[in-house]
């Protein structure tokens, strides 16, 4: 995509060399302190944790259907309730589109918070339990350590979408994630394993696809 | 009891209701929910049997979490008996409990509750804007390239839908159908597409997660074309002319000198040649005036005709036209004795038996006596029919031996004219001999007899031996053969017998009459001096006489191997000449076949002939 230069980031010396500038949307990776400069682009950033996204939906869904053969109609039969289902999130392009690119952000670092602990419950609660086969046993695990590198991922496009002045710094929603993340866990103990894929499944292809918006709408020329 | 009795009234009553056929409807079924961008869905009903009453049907949906139940928005846009939830109402990541209800008169009836995630039922349409485009980059082969457009529908910009996507192809006769997933790119290169074929393609798409492949594409056809290279073209085009000029070329040698070249490939059958045989005197056909020129008076020939004096015709090639005969020796021309031949003629029979002999008389090169030639003429006349007469005509100098063999072509060439021009065709064998001699200084005579292993005939001057037979039906053979270098006739024989083939030793063979009692016997005469271009030396010797011991197959003349003749001079002769003739050979261009024509030369039995290889018949 062609991009267009932007002014220097705000708040940074202009004087600073930006050696690794490269247009519009360029994260320009000279931290200070970098010895080189890793010319990443926010959008090679955003396909990053797409990608990693991606797999981690992959994975809940395979641990899913080996668990429970798709049925569409077994969906509704036992009353799901995701302890995310709270979360007031987008349902729907529309929405998603609608509200700032900040709160989007936000959204997902949220989501991808609040199943950091009951993933490492489940890790724990199914060695114990022998119910799933080893190739999902061990799926299982790797789902949490891959949330956990993906909320790392979206931590990092969204400081440096920060620092390109692309959203604002508001980290007010930030601070209350953390008091929910508690309430939002302890419901989460008490979902059963297989809401508790079924929950998790969804939730990823939710942050999948705030992602996939939000790397769109900070395109400038990207009509979303 | 009573309230038995109005559940029993009951009964009666719905039955009767269904005895009449009127009942309440049937439960519907919900046949499936799809969605084709993922921002609005579509679900469908079946209906089931409405009773005999009209029936309505209802749809009633609730969502996830919530306790409120809404009826469909829209019964309309998707058709009968379906429900359209636009993007308003359509709820991703949510579950949806969804029921059609069946009414009528009679009563009502509810489906089982169908549950929906949108984001699971997601079935796209199919890819729009197929095109294909040929590319032909320089150096490389040239490569089609198949591009596409998503569905208009999908907002795959935005990343709301990312769509993968498989396309297939098969040949326009194929059966069966060759899938290539492509992903999430929107074109396609294809690259080993056979030249010429018609191919069909299809393409579809899927959400990336979940859902269902969209319907294939409509068929797009595709021509590949031929691939015309300019540089294949131009090799055929190099090809198609280089071949028409060597056709050209051919047929222009053929016309000019075709009848050279059919001697070449196809050597004549050596005619006999009979010394004292005029030519000419054949070509005028009287029988009797040749023979009485033969001077045989009798058949068949006596005694008398030994002393026939061999004339030696030397023809040769334009360089040495000697048509006239060589008197060298001395010999008058004369009687070359001739067996009076049946019509048909063999004069040559003599030498097409014998190869040996003609080769004998080859053995030197000669002039030979224009008479000769002209009875050989005559002779060659009188075995017109077809028969070939064919003589063997040595020419020492040149050391080719003039074949002259009627047989391939009538030809009335006769020697006289054909000298100028001629070829001299001296026995294949000789001629390879000769060849050989050429090209292998001093070789041992024996050596020219390379064996061919097909034609593997020796021409024993001397001997007479029952190879000698086969020897000489090879020779015959010989004419069909195409040239060869190696000399095919004679295989080596430990015992000499008989570098006949030496070119060199081209010599007289006179053949004597054959006694008729045993073994004819054929002359062998060297012939001393000879000819007119004094390229060979011919040794000082003697007469030789050697005895023709048998006749086979008509035309193969068994001579047997006489004391009075001296082999080793004989050969050695040869040897001697060899080089001498090497040299002179070198010089001649065209050589000359003595071939023996193995099926038409039928030699009588008690033919004795005289034969005298060193009469030169221009062979043409």
């Amino acid at each position: 995509a062609a991009l267009t230069p932007l002014p220097p980031p705000a708040g940074t010396d202009p004087a600073t060399p930006l050696l690794c500038r490269r247009g519009a949307g360029a994260a320009v990776a000279a931290v200070a302190g970098d010895a080189g400069c890793r010319l990443l682009t926010v959008a090679d950033l955003f396909d990053r944790v797409i990608r990693h996204s991606g797999r981690i939906h992959s994975l809940a869904t395979a641990l899913c259907e080996k668990r429970l053969p798709p049925r569409d109609n077994e969906l509704g039969k036992s009353a799901r309730k995701c302890h995310t289902s709270g979360m007031l999130t987008p349902n729907g392009t529309e929405y998603a589109q609608k509200i700032p690119r900040e709160e989007l952000t936000h959204l997902t670092l949220k989501l991808l918070q609040a199943w950091k602990e009951p993933l490492s419950h489940f890790n724990q609660h199914i060695e114990h339990h022998q119910e799933l086969p080893d190739d999902s046993l061990s799926k299982a695990k790797q789902i949490s350590n891959m949330v956990h590198e993906l909320k790392t991922g979206v931590e990092k496009v969204t400081e440096k979408m920060q620092s390109m002045g692309i959203i604002n710094n508001s980290l007010t929603g930030m601070a209350s994630s953390e008091a929910t993340g508690l309430s939002i866990s302890n419901e989460a103990n008490m979902m059963s394993d297989s809401d508790f894929i079924h929950c998790f499944r969804r939730d990823s292809n939710k942050v999948q696809s705030y992602l996939k918006i939000l790397k769109c709408r900070i395109m400038p020329e990207n009509s979303c | 009891w009573s309230i038995k009795t109005s559940s029993g009234i009951q009964i009666i009553i719905n039955f009767s209701l269904s005895l009449t056929g009127e009942s309440p409807p049937e439960k519907p079924t919900i046949i499936k929910c799809r969605s084709p961008e993922k921002e609005t869905f579509t679900c469908w009903w079946k209906p089931g049997s409405d009773g005999g009453h009209p029936t309505n049907y209802t749809f009633l949906y609730s969502k996830e979490g919530e306790q409120q139940v809404y009826e469909c928005p829209d019964y309309r846009t998707a058709g009968p008996n379906s429900c359209y939830f636009d993007k308003k109402h359509t709820s991703f990541w949510t579950i949806y409990n969804i029921t059609v209800k069946a009414t009528n008169k009679m009563g009502s009836n509810v489906s089982d509750p169908h549950y929906v995630d949108v984001t699971y039922i997601v079935q796209p349409d199919p890819p729009v804007n197929v095109t294909l485009e040929l590319k032909k980059p320089i150096n490389t082969k040239p490569y089609l390239v198949l591009s596409w457009s998503p569905p208009p529908l999908a907002d795959v910009r935005s990343g709301w839908l990312t769509l993968e996507y498989e396309l297939r192809l098969k040949p326009e006769e194929g059966e069966e159908w060759e899938t290539v997933f492509v992903g999430q790119q929107t074109q396609y290169k294809m690259f080993s597409l056979n030249p010429g074929k018609k191919y069909i393609v299809q393409i579809h798409c899927k959400p990336d997660h979940h859902g269902s492949w969209s319907e294939w594409s409509s068929e797009k056809y595709i021509q590949i074309p031929t691939d015309f290279r300019v540089k294949d073209m131009v090799v055929w085009i190099i090809v198609g002319v280089l071949s028409s000029l060597i056709c050209l070329i051919m047929s222009w040698t053929m016309v000019l000198k075709g009848y050279r070249m059919i001697a070449f490939i196809l050597p004549p059958v050596p005619g006999p040649k009979i010394k004292g045989i005029d030519t000419h005197l054949l070509e005028t056909g009287k029988s009797e005036e040749l023979l009485s020129a033969l001077g045989c008076h009798g058949f068949p020939p006596t005694s008398d005709c030994e002393e026939l004096l061999i004339e030696y015709l030397e023809v040769e090639d334009s360089e040495d036209q000697q048509l006239m005969p060589s008197h060298d020796n001395g010999h008058p021309s004369k009687n070359a004795k001739r067996i009076p031949k049946e019509k048909d003629s063999d004069s040559g029979r003599g030498s097409c038996d014998s190869p040996s002999v003609l080769s004998e008389k080859c053995r030197e090169s000669r002039a030979l006596p224009s008479t000769l030639q002209t009875q050989d003429v005559r002779d060659v006349q009188e075995n017109k029919e077809g028969k070939r007469s064919w003589e063997t005509e040595c020419i020492a100098s040149e050391q080719k031996i003039l074949l002259f063999n009627n047989e391939s072509t009538k030809e009335t060439t006769w020697p006289a004219t054909q000298l100028p021009d001629n070829h001299l065709f001296a026995y294949h064998s000789i001629v390879d001999a000769h060849k050989i001699t050429l090209s292998t200084t001093n070789v041992n005579i024996t050596s020219f007899l390379v064996g061919n292993e097909e034609h593997q005939s020796q021409y024993p001057i001397t001997e007479t031996l029952h190879d000698d037979m086969e020897k000489q039906r090879e020779m015959e053979n010989l004419h069909s053969k195409t040239d060869q270098t190696t000399v095919q006739v004679i295989k080596n024989r430990p015992n000499d017998k008989s570098p006949f083939l030496n070119p060199k030793l081209m010599d007289y063979v006179e053949v004597h009459k054959v006694r008729q009692d045993k073994e004819p016997a054929v002359l062998l005469k060297h012939k001393e001096n000879s000819r007119k271009s004094d390229k060979y030396t011919v040794p000082g010797t003697s007469k030789e006489y050697t005895k023709v011991s048998t006749v086979v197959d008509h035309n193969i003349l068994v001579l047997m191997p006489d004391s009075r003749i001296h082999h080793t001079s004989v050969i050695q002769e040869p040897a001697m000449e060899m080089p001498q003739n090497l040299q002179q050979g070198q010089a001649e261009k065209n050589m000359s076949y003595c071939l023996t024509v193995p099926s038409e030369c039928k030699r009588e039995t008690s033919g004795s002939e005289y034969m005298d290889p060193s009469s030169f018949m221009p062979f043409k």
